[in-house]
């Protein structure tokens, strides 16, 4: 994990670097730009260095809202003076944001250049705004139970996991979803074959089921689940810390959870709106928050640091394994999907 | 030689009560010691059996900027919530209790009417109108919206005590020549206020502890605490938030027994 001395270093150099930048807005006026942007250690390094620099830089406040739910949130403001002016979500909520005109589609060079440097992933047709990060959704698992590294999704069925198995709350987290699609995938014609998504995960009970990713951390970390289905960053950022836990990428391949930014059409401050994720974008500031919070960066040039490099999806090879579920096709029949699987899991 | 004393019969009936009731105290302290656990056991996760006893936790809350400030944030929003609360509330019952108001069982629902409602509706409903008037999100904001939903508390304990309130106290007062302002602060009042103050009491923790309504009301950097654990807890759920859940039960509880202390509650409790 990443040192408060070396995020002070990086947070020097970037505000060095932003001293012989080139912003493409005016400097004229002070604005505020209003964001929303996650907790934990990646807020940590936020507050600590990346707002601070980009403040400096672009002689603007930023406020960042740190505070769930979004999503209604931007609905409820108007359109034309929206709450956000950088909407920071994974990408369902962005997909159903643009259904409803709150965000945009997609960004050119010329609004954000940095675009130019990403991986395809990150402006993908399953991307709607730029995607700046992203994890592999695999299998966590304890390395003190006597378990096979799990080397498929098929592994979490085996009847020794039965009830030391962990999943997710599906309607509710983001996870759970890319799970059921992948069931799908494995067991059935592909990503969008709900009926085999089912029929595998009625045979997934009983598994413990929980809301946020940060529970299934801890439910691996206390052994109450042995295997369960999270995000990388979720088991590496334990890395050094002696914890006997591990994380597998299934040989069918590892879900997408990206980390998207979007402009709302009607903010008042586009320019600086494009330039924060410009910022965002920038191999300094991607190197940071990668090697921070262990997130693929988007941005192809970021040279991360041997350790990182060895377990994140940033060379060909391990970008190729990388699906990225059709979030308008999963929003669409989202209500369906709820029912029936809270009828498959309850109690 | 006396006669050894007779045993009591065996009172089935009694025993299921005393039963019932042991559960039903358990029901209500477990959670309260699993937080104790939680918020005392060094790992970083819920463990059983504990293996060890250490205030890590608890020196990370208080050593956290933004637990600190949204700690502090709560407290003065919850006493702000108090004094507001006790003054419309204790307003309100008396003019619906003593008043002759048209409609005044229409007026009760509609004092009542914000417990009705799912707080997140008021949330959000609110929080849609403070948009559209423009004036953003400020704290008072927040204050007016919890003040909406503590002042039935207040309410209903006034009008309780009101409804056994003896008349003819004031009125042998109102006759020995006291003004209706020496009448009030000097017989009424004194009357009425365990009941105000314990409505007082209920105002402050459902501010304190208030979630569904401040959720869309706060702004960054301007967070209460069940806010930030809430927001806390979707990233690092180690026990930091079991060390801030004590802290909120001890001084709720601190509140209550100052409370007491200084007006006696229990003279509500005797009503």
């Amino acid at each position: 994990m990443i040192s408060r001395r070396s995020m002070l270093r990086t947070g020097a150099s970037l505000a060095a670097a932003a001293t012989v930048g080139t912003p493409a807005i005016s400097h004229a006026q002070t604005k505020t730009l209003k964001i929303t942007t996650w907790g934990g250690k990646w807020g940590d390094i936020m507050k600590a260095t990346v707002l601070p620099v980009f403040e400096k830089e672009f002689k603007c406040t930023v406020s960042a809202d740190q505070a769930f739910p979004f999503m209604p949130k931007l609905q409820a403001s108007a359109k034309n003076d929206p709450l956000y002016d950088v909407f920071h979500t994974n990408s369902n909520e962005q997909w159903s944001a643009l259904t409803e005109g709150l965000v945009m589609d997609k960004f050119t060079t010329k609004e954000v250049p940095n675009v130019a440097d990403v991986h395809p992933w990150s402006v993908s047709d399953k991307i709607v705004g730029v995607a700046i990060f992203t994890s592999a959704i695999g299998l966590g698992y304890r390395t003190d139970k006597g378990l096979t590294p799990p080397k498929s999704w098929k592994d979490l069925a085996d009847p020794k996991l039965a009830g030391a198995r962990g999943g997710y709350l599906i309607p509710v987290n983001s996870l759970g979803q890319c799970h059921l699609m992948m069931l799908g995938k494995v067991y059935g014609k592909g990503l969008q074959d709900l009926d085999a998504a089912y029929k595998a995960l009625e045979q997934l009970k009983p598994i413990k089921l929980v809301d946020f990713t940060g529970q299934m951390e801890k439910m691996l970390l206390s052994g109450e689940v042995s295997e369960g289905v999270i995000h990388d960053s979720g088991v590496y950022r334990y890395e050094g810390q002696n914890q006997p836990v591990d994380f597998a990428s299934p040989s069918e391949g590892v879900m997408a959870l990206e980390q998207v930014l979007n402009v709302p059409p009607g903010s008042k401050v586009k320019e600086l709106a494009y330039a924060y994720i410009d910022y965002m974008l920038r191999p300094d500031v991607q190197k940071l928050l990668a090697e921070g919070v262990w997130y693929s960066p988007a941005n192809k040039k970021v040279k991360l640091d041997a350790k990182y490099d060895a377990k994140l999806l940033t060379r060909p090879e391990k970008v190729a394994t990388l699906i990225q579920p059709d979030w308008k096709w999963y929003n669409a029949r989202k209500d369906d999907i709820d029912a029936r699987v809270t009828k498959i899991l309850k109690g | 030689m006396s006669a050894a004393p007779k045993r009591r019969p065996f009172d089935a009936g009694s025993a299921a009560y005393l039963a019932l009731n042991l559960l039903l105290v358990a029901f209500l302290l477990a959670p309260i010691a699993i937080v104790v656990v939680f918020a005392l056991n060094p790992t970083p996760y819920i463990s059983f059996p504990p293996v060890g006893v250490s205030l890590r936790w608890f020196q990370k809350f208080f050593a956290g900027s933004d637990f600190m400030n949204a700690l502090a944030l709560s407290l003065w929003v919850a006493l702000c919530v108090l004094v507001l609360s006790v003054v419309i509330g204790g307003a309100c019952a008396l003019a619906l209790a003593r008043g002759r108001l048209p409609g005044r069982t229409f007026l009760t629902a509609f004092f009542m009417s914000p417990l009705m409602l799912p707080a997140i509706l008021t949330g959000l409903a609110l929080f849609q109108s403070y948009l559209l008037a423009g004036i953003g999100r400020p704290v008072w904001g927040l204050i007016m919206a919890h003040t909406l939903v503590a002042v039935p508390y207040v309410l209903r304990t006034t009008l309780a005590v009101l409804h056994n309130f003896d008349h003819r106290i004031e009125e042998a007062a109102a006759a020995l020549g006291a003004s209706p302002t020496r009448v009030f602060f000097e017989v009424t009042l004194p009357l009425i206020r365990p009941g105000v103050f314990a409505g007082g009491v209920f105002a402050f923790i459902v501010s304190f502890d208030q979630f569904p309504v401040s959720l869309f009301l706060v702004m960054p950097k301007n967070e209460t605490l069940p806010v930030v654990l809430f927001n806390y807890m979707k990233f690092d759920l180690d026990g930091a938030i079991a060390a801030a859940s004590m802290v909120s039960i001890l001084l709720a509880l601190s509140v209550v027994l100052a409370l007491e202390r200084l007006i006696g509650l229990k003279a509500y409790v005797k009503l």
